[in-house]
């Protein structure tokens, strides 16, 4: 049963231990003949009863169950293989998991009691690097019956459950967020666990029937863990199984019973019937998935493995692109300076700053004086040191509100400031950004600044301050950054910012995330950051305007090709919201 | 090059009519050596129909590998490398806009051949994988943008050693 402990680090940063197949092999031996573990009574559905799977391009399964607990399995005519199993049932949907003995596999089985319809999912380790992650193969088929024809109705993989979240509670007292992305993806929260991030996992929807989905995720670059349910939309009830090993190596294999909440249901922007966004197939020439398997092996899906292909520098290496490839804005007076078209809909620079010279006075204690000479070049002097000249940009997301952005060059962290300055009510939030972070040298870092300018003709207030908000936990809105280029942001906790990559046709397809923070600058107008860590080491920050629907943004990143600092703009839409702030109310500072 | 081509070039433009020789203000002492050039005559002519009719299909073949991403064997068309190159970025071509006229002219010795073709081509441009969203987009096999324009196709053909056609230019102009 699942450890409802906290992490020791949050999911992203754990070293799973490459375990090895004896090691495997090992934890399987007794759960395979003993079945999985179980909160609630198991079902006494098959027992005494023989039940012959045919499916469609796999496996032909004939069990004969002796018990509510044992049976044996002959697989294409094969020998017969005793194992433990378990099964439950909800309405007239009868769903069952077991391990073959001796193997590091098993299946997962749901059926149609009513259309003898059946959804084969063969589990197994075998996956990626080293056998700890689970894979999984999906066969459509049916129960055979004697003297009946085969029945022609299938369970259907297709885009219907797309949109939709939950909030999960198991048997085992269990408790998960879990948003169904996209056709392919799935973004989970674990509640037990307090954790503060949602996390992004490759996931399968097949539709049973109006009121049925099966849900699948497979944790891949976390502990590999398999979660298989079946859904009841209407009454918000599940049965599945978990198969996998935790954080600490432990071995889940269990199944349990579930009741939920529907949280909503956000905007779909493809056609009905249109997989372009999944179940995908994985691409093994492009970046971001190496290794991947082919595309027809069994088993294979697009997982995006960011880390995998991330450029890793370390510190000493970190300082010499820094001082031989800095790029601030590029191109920095044109549309298009965003790195990979993501300025395309930016807004213009603005020249609201030339000629103003002001203090950033941060609660910190850090206090930043700038004059500001042109459209594209400012000075800087923090702390009252030595002035500095830089180039920056800005952008006013709204009358009176400037996002501005520059290095700080010759700070030992290579930090980049991304300051929205409030000039009409004197407030200022800087998300500063810097190098050298405990895990990956040239990821990007962030912390978040409070606190006032003054400038002549500014009431600097006292107390007032820019406040963190929980005004987006649950939305969705979509980023179009060029007329081919678009992601949707899902806010899933109040530190997570998640995105999510539409194809040409508005689809959702590949997902990650990474931490966020969200502030409040006036009604409607919020400064927020994802922050990708383990994943490329960007940080990029944005001004959402939700009444023009419109951000302005600026982006920090360090690779090889050196640390630069560019512009983001994108055109947005409201996909929705999800009713999830609840869920994180207690956690208010 | 464009009197010369008046001359010496045998022109064809698709859906035009074809001009004949004035044949009827022929003496009848010339009657022997007018039968030899009309046998000649008929011979060239049918040879002309015969490789515009090659060229055509060479055309033909061509847009389809190209549009169906078989570069391999669109290159199995192509004289020289040179080719290959002038159709980097293009996802697809396809003939047209309806109404547009191709024009053929085949050189007197009947080696070489050039081609005018109204084209609808559609070109792909890969996004720069150097940020998350476009490595995301590429690991879910996009990644590149496409758009449609009208573009008119100058081609040159050679005769090849076997008697076929190759495709020996290709140049994109804009209309």
């Amino acid at each position: 049963m699942p450890s409802k402990a906290p992490l020791p680090k949050p999911m992203h940063r754990l070293n799973y231990t490459k375990l090895t197949e004896a090691q495997i092999s090992a934890a399987l031996r007794p759960v395979a003949a003993a079945g999985p573990a179980h909160a609630s009574p198991l079902s006494d559905e098959f027992a005494g009863q023989s039940v012959k799977i045919v499916t469609d391009n796999g496996p032909t399964l004939a069990y004969q169950f002796s018990s509510d607990t044992r049976l044996t399995l002959s697989e294409n005519g094969g020998s017969a293989v005793a194992a433990g199993y378990g099964a439950l049932v909800h309405e007239q949907i009868c769903f069952f998991t077991h391990l073959i003995p001796g193997t590091l596999r098993g299946y997962a089985v749901v059926i149609d009691r009513d259309t003898k319809a059946a959804t084969v999912v063969e589990v197994w380790f075998g996956g990626f690097e080293d056998k700890r992650e689970v894979m999984r193969e999906i066969y459509q088929g049916y129960v055979e019956t004697a003297g009946s024809p085969a029945p022609t109705k299938r369970h259907e993989a297709n885009n219907r459950a797309e949109g939709k979240a939950w909030y999960w509670k198991q048997d085992n007292g269990w408790a998960t967020l879990d948003y169904w992305s996209t056709t392919a993806y799935t973004h989970w929260v674990e509640l037990s666990r307090q954790s503060e991030m949602g996390f992004s996992a490759p996931a399968d929807y097949i539709q049973i029937s109006e009121d049925f989905y099966i849900y699948t995720r497979t944790e891949c670059e976390f502990s590999g863990s398999f979660t298989l349910y079946v859904a009841d939309l209407n009454r918000a009830r599940q049965i599945g199984m978990r198969l996998g090993f935790d954080w600490g190596d432990a071995l889940d294999y269990y199944v349990f019973r579930g009741k939920g909440e529907w949280l909503g249901q956000i905007a779909q922007f493809e056609k009905f019937g249109d997989l372009r966004g999944g179940p995908l197939k994985p691409n093994p020439q492009s970046t971001g998935q190496a290794n991947a398997a082919a595309a027809d092996s069994k088993g294979a899906r697009a997982v995006y493995r960011p880390l995998r292909t991330m450029t890793k520098l370390t510190k000493a290496e970190v300082d010499k692109v820094v001082k031989e490839k800095t790029r601030v804005f590029t191109n920095r007076l044109g549309a298009g300076n965003g790195t990979g078209g993501m300025g395309v809909h930016a807004l213009p620079a603005s020249n609201f700053l030339i000629g103003k010279r002001f203090t950033l006075r941060y609660d910190s204690g850090l206090a930043m004086d700038y004059r500001v000479e042109s459209i594209d070049s400012l000075s800087w002097r923090k702390d009252g040191g030595a002035w500095t000249k830089a180039i920056y940009q800005a952008f006013e997301p709204a009358p009176g509100v400037i996002l501005f952005g520059h290095l700080l060059e010759g700070e030992p962290n290579h930090d980049g400031h991304s300051i929205v300055v409030d000039f009409d009510a004197g407030l200022v939030t800087c998300f500063n950004g810097y190098l050298n972070g405990p895990y990956i040298a040239n990821e990007a870092q962030a912390r978040t600044l409070f606190g006032v300018i003054e400038m002549e003709g500014v009431n600097t207030p006292l107390y007032r301050r820019h406040q963190r908000t929980y005004d987006l936990v649950g939305r969705a809105l979509t980023w179009n950054y060029s007329p081919t280029v678009t992601s949707m942001h899902l806010y899933s906790t109040p530190a997570t910012t998640s995105w999510i990559i539409f194809t040409a046709d508005g689809a959702g397809g590949l997902e990650w995330s990474g931490p966020g923070d969200f502030v409040k600058i006036r009604d409607d107008l919020y400064f927020a950051y994802w922050l990708e860590e383990a994943c490329n080491g960007t940080l990029g920050t944005i001004v959402i305007n939700m009444r023009t629907m419109h951000d302005a943004g600026i982006g920090y990143h360090c690779g090889s090709d050196g640390l630069s600092m560019s512009t983001v703009g994108a055109l947005g839409r409201h996909a929705g919201k999800f009713d999830v702030q609840r869920f994180f109310e207690s956690r208010k500072a | 090059m464009s009197d010369e081509s008046i001359s010496t070039r045998r022109s064809f433009l698709k859906g035009g009519a074809m001009l004949a020789a004035p044949l009827a203000a022929m003496g009848a002492p010339a009657a022997a050596l007018a039968a030899s050039a009309d046998a000649d005559e008929r011979a060239d002519r049918l040879a002309r129909l015969e490789d515009e009719k090659a060229i055509r299909a060479l055309h033909g073949d061509w847009m389809h590998r190209l549009s169906s991403g078989d570069r391999n064997g669109a290159a199995r068309l192509y004289a020289n490398d040179a080719c290959a190159a002038a159709v980097a970025g293009i996802a697809a071509i396809s003939p047209g806009p309806v109404g547009a006229q191709d024009a053929l002219e085949i050189a007197a010795d009947g080696r070489t051949a050039r081609a005018r073709h109204a084209a609808t081509v559609e070109t792909e441009t890969v996004i720069a994988p150097d940020n998350t969203l476009a490595q995301m987009l590429h690991a879910q096999g996009e990644g590149t943008v496409r758009s449609r324009e009208a573009r008119m196709l100058a081609a040159d053909y050679v005769k090849t050693r076997d008697g076929g056609w190759a495709i020996a230019g290709l140049a994109f102009e804009t209309v």
